[in-house]
């Protein structure tokens, strides 16, 4: 079976506890603009391009066979619509301004990527997180990694938005350890109208699976100016946390880190202006958290 | 100033990157000093060499030791002059020495024209006599083997002479003492009367007791005008050196004492398993209350200072931990002292090395890790799992023996009191390819290298195997003469000295009859720094892959690209980068790197032991040699620049790991240690990053010494200011980690755009 992924990451140490491996798959329903990884929305292989490496050798505008770039004021321009992703022009380019990001591979080879690091895994009680995106979107894919992690005795966490079909969630269950669970908002309305994504099933499957393995699951909360970073938002998804039982809270303070994708990519990113939060900026609610003997932080 | 035999014995090309304090003599006393130094080298020529070594330190001892500076709690500073007696170019020079260089300097600030005709006088004697211009001028072929050259590095290969790799048995100083060193002696003599060199022992004895009765007078009179809250510590001093002139010593202070005078004599820069040697006397004196822990803090902290004030730069090895102590417990006292000293110093020297073993406490670990996150760069870290058995085979030595192995200057192994092993044979295998790849021709500068062997042109090979094959064919005739040059290198020392108080310290000297050198020491070994380890096989993976897996080039249009120093080849040099490299556990590069590897460790072990060396092995080690020659190593096949630096130790070229720390160690881990003497891996941290994550950090480490079978690791942290200035100079930073945001990665390889953002919120965090 083929996988459509961005990368596998080593040594990733905050997606869950110990020493762990990422994997990143492709797909997600939900399109939050603060998104640090825009290019893992959608399933397809995307190009990239760093304007500040290039040096305008005009390579890739001779060598395009869709002449889908062009040079305007000096300035590279992309037909993304005709681009067929023959990556031409990323081979050819000497200073590597253009890469394509998405990929389609075997399961078997991310296995043997992620097999690398189980030393590690077993000695830091570590694991492999699987993220995305939203990993229930590649549900078979999901399945299947899963069932081979735990064939290898490797601890499993899958970093998810919650937007899928309960029975999915609950068909992956027995082969999980941790659900790294992100909740977005308390109000399925404002994840909706923000998002995209579906809050009223979101909330459902967090508040089900709680119900199941509360002690599996911790609330991952991106804080965001403008959007839920407010007293009345932040404390009723820490009081969801406290009602729930989960294992843990996650504060994570927003951060602009991921901009210079968008800019790649050749979208707009529409947070321009709001500033990054800091784990002090987030203290007092993770005093609040620990008031209701939550286990709380600030950052992953 | 007179001529000089080679200009690269002005020892201007000694690594010395702090500059030691000035002689506190008068010019015309150091001058007289140096004219009498050599009248008696004159004057005991046809002397036994040992008994006359003897008699040339005299006229060095007591007289250069400097005056105690007063915070000092242990006396014995000393002052090296351009002309003397010594064993390594760090401190002094090797052997009866003349530095000209040193001496040329001295020369210029003399006003006296009377006076510079006197240096000249000497510089004409020295010239025949100093220890190393007689071995470069039987050894220096200056094309190929560059011996003490000024220019050596434009050579593939470079040969010395020196003793810097050994580490005394101070345990035996501490136990028998001047006086049973003395009886022992004696007693051996009884059947061997007229032995000369237990002779010069008897002598050097002789000398250690007068220089502790100088010292003491000296402190004495020192006691009649110092200030009232330093007579105690002055008096203390005294007694030590009452005590230890003779006896062996009682207290911690008199054991430290009696190790850094004999280290002083006998030109030593590296002290070895320090915890197990003073560790006993540390314990005594606290169990019975007759020093405080603070003040045996104040000791340590002491010799650290001294240690580094004598500015031996890649040396001042402290080892402690390990397996095979006489008493662990006390020994993790003087461990836990010395790692606090170390947090609170951060001194370049000494070196300090924790060795990690089954009984290493957590708290001696979790110590180590606080210092390292402060970012004092030690303890430098060793796993006794890997070198114990390692050891035991590449020096042909039991698990035992093995066990009491301490790595001495950029991290040569040896085994205290057994082994001589200095490191006087290096090798550049990039340049050693690229001078292959052009029929012994160095593209570097043109000229012909390649010492008459005969070598296949580019355009008569027709596989991998061929072509590497080939190259090996070079790289084992070079590594047949450094090991011929390592033999001789103790040969050229033995003729003209017996070092006689290294000698008195090592097995079986005392018990043979026999000096160091002469027969003496139990296994003569030795090593070859191999440099460009990593870059050599990346580039050799670079052709494996492109030239007769892919068949994208051909082997004469990838030796023209890198004659062109890649110009109008960018394409191809891009081919290159993207090949596989070493350290990102990937199999096919490691696979390439090991095969280089398994060659060049085995095939220097048997060279050696066929120039007559007890065992003999590779080291891939760290200084500053990867940077000066790489400045001199044209354009390589993993995509090297024209004089661009190697890469460091068993390390990575900077910016081609690009799958993170576990990758690298996985990648770093995967060496034979039974086939080297050492091999040194760096891996630096961003401070923040790693004290947010030190306990996965430690879990990380420990996996590699136990699960992995890392064998040792380097770790620095830096902090804020070195991400400002890696944006400046990558090139000093090819390994330093920082958190992202999801990720870590090394911070040269992120985008310019990513490196602002760290570092404008790394900037932030500071305020």
């Amino acid at each position: 079976m083929n996988a459509y992924i961005m990368e596998v990451e080593k040594f990733a140490i905050h997606d869950g506890p110990g020493i762990r491996s990422v994997v990143f798959l492709q797909g997600c329903p939900l399109r939050c603009p603060w998104c640090a990884n825009p290019e893992s929305q959608e399933i397809k292989s995307q190009l990239m391009y760093k304007e500040k490496t290039c040096i305008k050798c005009g390579k890739c505008v001779v060598n395009c066979p869709q002449k889908a770039i062009s040079i305007v004021d000096g300035k590279l321009q992309f037909d993304r619509e005709k681009c067929i992703k023959c990556e031409t022009c990323a081979i050819n380019c000497p200073v590597s301004a253009i890469h394509f990001i998405g990929k389609s591979v075997e399961i078997e080879e991310i296995m043997q990527e992620v097999l690398k690091d189980k030393p590690f895994y077993i000695e830091s009680q570590g694991g492999v997180t699987i993220s995305g995106g939203e990993p229930f979107v590649q549900f078979a894919v999901l399945k299947e990694l899963l069932v081979r992690l735990k064939e290898e005795g490797i601890s499993t966490a899958v970093e998810t938005t919650g937007d899928t079909d309960w029975e999915k969630i609950e068909e992956c269950l027995p082969y999980i350890d941790l659900f790294l669970f992100d909740v977005k908002h308390s109000q399925a309305s404002e994840i909706k109208r923000v998002t995209k994504g579906n809050g009223e099933r979101i909330l459902y499957n967090l508040k089900k699976l709680a119900s199941v393995a509360a002690n599996k699951i911790i609330i991952r909360t991106p804080v965001i100016p403008e959007f839920n970073y407010d007293s009345k938002t932040i404390k009723e998804i820490i009081d969801l946390g406290a009602k729930y039982q989960v294992s843990e809270v996650h504060l994570l303070p927003y951060h602009t880190l991921g901009t210079s994708k968008y800019e790649q990519l050749d979208r707009e990113y529409t947070l321009q202006g709001i500033k990054m939060l800091s784990k002090d900026d987030l203290k007092d609610f993770v005093e609040y958290g620990k008031s209701l003997g939550v286990n709380i932080q600030a950052g992953g | 100033m007179g001529s000089i035999v080679d200009e690269g014995l002005s020892g201007e090309n000694n690594v010395e990157i702090l500059a030691k304090f000035p002689c506190e003599k008068s010019l015309e006393e150091q001058l007289q000093v140096m004219e009498l130094y050599t009248e008696k080298h004159k004057e005991t020529k046809g002397m036994p060499k040992g008994k006359r070594e003897i008699a040339c330190m005299r006229v060095l001892f007591p007289r250069m030791f400097r005056k105690r500076q007063k915070e000092d709690l242990f006396v014995g500073r000393y002052d090296a002059l351009p002309i003397g007696f010594g064993a390594v170019t760090s401190l002094g020079g090797v052997g009866h020495y003349c530095v000209f260089g040193k001496l040329s300097t001295f020369q210029q600030q003399l006003e006296k024209e009377e006076d510079k005709q006197r240096v000249n006088a000497l510089i004409e004697y020295w010239n025949d006599h100093d220890l190393k211009a007689k071995h470069a001028r039987k050894y220096n072929d200056k094309i190929v083997n560059k011996v003490f050259s000024k220019n050596s590095l434009d050579a593939p290969i470079e040969s010395s002479a020196r003793l810097s790799g050994m580490m005394l048995d101070y345990n035996k100083l501490v136990e028998k003492g001047v006086k049973g060193l003395r009886q022992e002696t004696l007693s051996r003599m009884c059947d061997d009367k007229d032995n000369e060199f237990y002779l010069a022992v008897l002598d050097a004895l002789d000398l250690f007791s007068d220089c502790c009765d100088y010292l003491a007078k000296q402190v004495e009179d020192e006691i009649t005008y110092a200030d009232k809250d330093q007579i105690e510590d002055l008096k203390v001093i005294v007694e030590s050196l009452h005590v230890i002139r003779e006896e062996p010593p009682k207290t911690f202070h008199q054991a430290i004492q009696i190790v850094w005078l004999y280290a002083i004599l006998a030109g030593i820069i590296n002290y070895g398993r320090l915890d197990d040697v003073v560790g006993t006397f540390l314990k005594h004196d606290l169990d019975t209350g007759y020093i405080t822990y603070d003040k045996a803090k104040e000791y340590v902290k002491c010799l650290w200072t001294m240690i580094e004030n004598k500015r031996t730069t890649v040396n001042g090895r402290v080892i402690v931990g390990g397996r095979g102590r006489k008493d662990p417990e006390a020994a993790d006292i003087f461990t836990r002292i010395a790692l606090e000293v170390c947090h609170e110093c951060r001194y370049v020297e000494p070196q300090f090395t924790l060795r990690i073993y089954e009984d290493t406490p957590e708290d001696i670990f979790d110590k180590a890790m606080q210092c390292l996150a402060d970012g004092a760069t030690y303890p430098t870290l060793y796993n006794d799992k890997v070198h114990v058995p390692g050891l035991a085979h590449c020096m042909k030595v039991s698990e035992r023996e093995a066990e009491q192995y301490a790595p001495f200057g950029c991290g040569e192994m040896n085994i205290v009191g057994k082994t001589v092993g200095t490191p006087n044979a290096t090798i550049n295998l990039t340049k050693t390819l690229n001078i292959f790849m052009n029929g012994g021709i160095d593209p570097y500068d043109n000229v012909y290298k390649g010492d008459g062997v005969h070598l296949k042109s580019l355009e008569d090979i027709s596989s991998y195997q061929e072509f590497y094959n080939e190259y090996l064919v070079l790289v084992d005739h070079y590594l047949d003469i450094l090991a011929y040059s390592q033999a001789k290198s103790y040969e050229s020392m033995n003729n003209d000295v017996d070092f006689v108080f290294n000698s008195i310290l090592m097995d079986n000297c005392l018990a043979s009859g026999k000096p160091l050198l002469g027969g003496g020491v139990t296994y003569l070994g030795g090593c070859c720094e191999t440099f460009g380890n990593t870059n050599t096989a990346d580039a050799l993976t670079a052709i494996k892959k492109l030239v007769f897996e892919e068949k994208k080039y051909t082997l004469t249009e990838i030796n023209k690209a890198l004659l062109a120093d890649f110009e109008g080849y960018e394409m191809m040099r891009k081919d290159m980068l993207e090949c596989p490299k070493y350290g990102n556990d990937d199999d096919y590069a490691d696979k390439v790197y090991l095969e280089l590897y398994d060659h060049v460790s085995r095939y220097t072990r048997e060279a050696g032991i066929r120039n007559g060396l007890h065992h003999y092995g590779i080291v891939i080690i760290n200084n500053q040699q990867n940077t000066d020659w790489g400045l001199l190593t044209s354009a390589s096949a993993d995509g090297r620049k024209n004089t661009v630096y190697l890469n460091p130790s068993n390390n990575p070229q900077g910016g081609a790991d690009k799958n993170g720390p576990t990758a690298v160690l996985k990648s770093i881990s995967k060496l034979d240690s039974r086939f080297h003497l050492g091999s040194v891996q760096n891996i630096k941290f961003q401070s923040d990053f790693f004290k947010d994550n030190m306990e996965k950090i430690k879990t990380m480490i420990k996996t590699y010494f136990n699960q992995l079978g890392g064998c040792q690791l380097m770790v620095t942290v830096v902090d804020a200011g070195a991400l400002e200035d890696a944006m400046v100079h990558p090139e000093k930073y090819p390994d330093m980690i920082v958190r992202v945001s999801g990720f870590s990665a090394v911070f040269v390889n992120l985008s310019k755009e990513v490196q602002m953002e760290l570092l404008s919120r790394t900037l932030n965090a500071r305020v």
